[in-house]
């Protein structure tokens, strides 16, 4: 049987649990990487950053 | 350059995101939108991307930054279904802008009050399934906000100098209060949406100018009729 594992946000790196607020998006700049952000790094607005085309946000 | 910027060094510059130049709209036009113009507050989630400060006090925001977020904004708007972008602004300088945005690109649109549980609430009659939404002002567009973090959309938001960007996924630095700035983000965002989306080849423009998207006064209309 094949284990499940959760997703990490892109900010804190820590896995996101289902019950928060999180969001997942195309990086808006390439479109090729999901981005996923927890709620507490949506809340505090902490920085992501595309590992493929090296986009910053928010 | 305006009378009133020569002689100033920026106090920061970054490299990097903000490369790029301006190249098909005329740089002046952008400086005479007001694009640019901030507050005399900033703060931290903004401070990126402020150029410098006026000596009145106003903090400028760096304009290759602005233009470059706008176009990122588009492309990323534009993988979306149309219908299930969603536009909101409770500011009415953004009304005509919003309304011309979505004509162009086949966004939905919410003017005015957001009635709560607008996209929360599937059993209301007048509830919006949403992939994304971007507000005007963070500031005031809060309960699309509050909405939208619960139902996990991502969030772009046009943010001043003064906005906290809580729960905002893309920044969009920029003014929005003035009529003619909001007229220029939201033409520049419709362009670069209709070439992202293939409804517009890179050389052509929208069939609207940026006047068009100005919100008009009752004064310049009653001069016009």
């Amino acid at each position: 049987m094949s284990s499940l594992e959760a997703p990490v946000c892109a900010s804190c790196h820590k896995p996101i649990s289902p019950k928060e607020n999180f969001t997942k998006f195309y990086c808006p700049d390439c479109g090729k990487v999901i981005i996923w952000r927890c709620e507490k790094c949506r809340e505090f607005v902490r920085k992501y950053k595309c590992e493929n085309c090296g986009f910053e946000g928010p | 350059m305006s009378k009133e910027d020569e002689g100033k060094e920026p106090i920061k510059e970054e490299e990097g995101e903000g490369e790029k130049k301006p190249s098909e709209v005329a740089e002046n036009q952008l400086v005479s939108s007001g694009i640019r113009i901030g507050t005399t507050i900033a703060t931290k989630h903004m401070k990126p991307f402020i150029n410098r400060t006026r000596e009145d006090g106003l903090n400028i925001l760096d304009l290759n930054k602005v233009v470059s977020r706008i176009e990122i904004a588009g492309k990323f708007l534009s993988r979306f279904d149309p219908k299930k972008v969603l536009v909101h602004t409770t500011r009415e300088a953004a009304y005509t802008p919003v309304q011309k945005f979505c004509e162009l690109t086949g966004a939905s649109y919410i003017l005015g009050r957001i009635i709560p549980g607008t996209l929360t609430n599937p059993s209301l009659p007048f509830h919006r399934d949403a992939d994304v939404l971007l507000v005007v002002d963070p500031q005031i567009d809060l309960q699309a906000i509050e909405e939208a973090k619960r139902m996990n959309i991502p969030i772009i938001a046009i943010c001043d100098t003064n906005n906290v960007c809580n729960f905002v996924d893309l920044i969009i630095p920029g003014n929005n209060r003035g009529r003619k700035s909001l007229a220029m983000i939201f033409w520049l965002l419709a362009r670069s949406y209709m070439i992202n989306a293939g409804m517009l080849s890179p050389g052509e423009q929208p069939k609207y100018t940026p006047d068009d998207f100005e919100t008009k006064l009752e004064k310049d209309q009653e001069i016009e009729g």
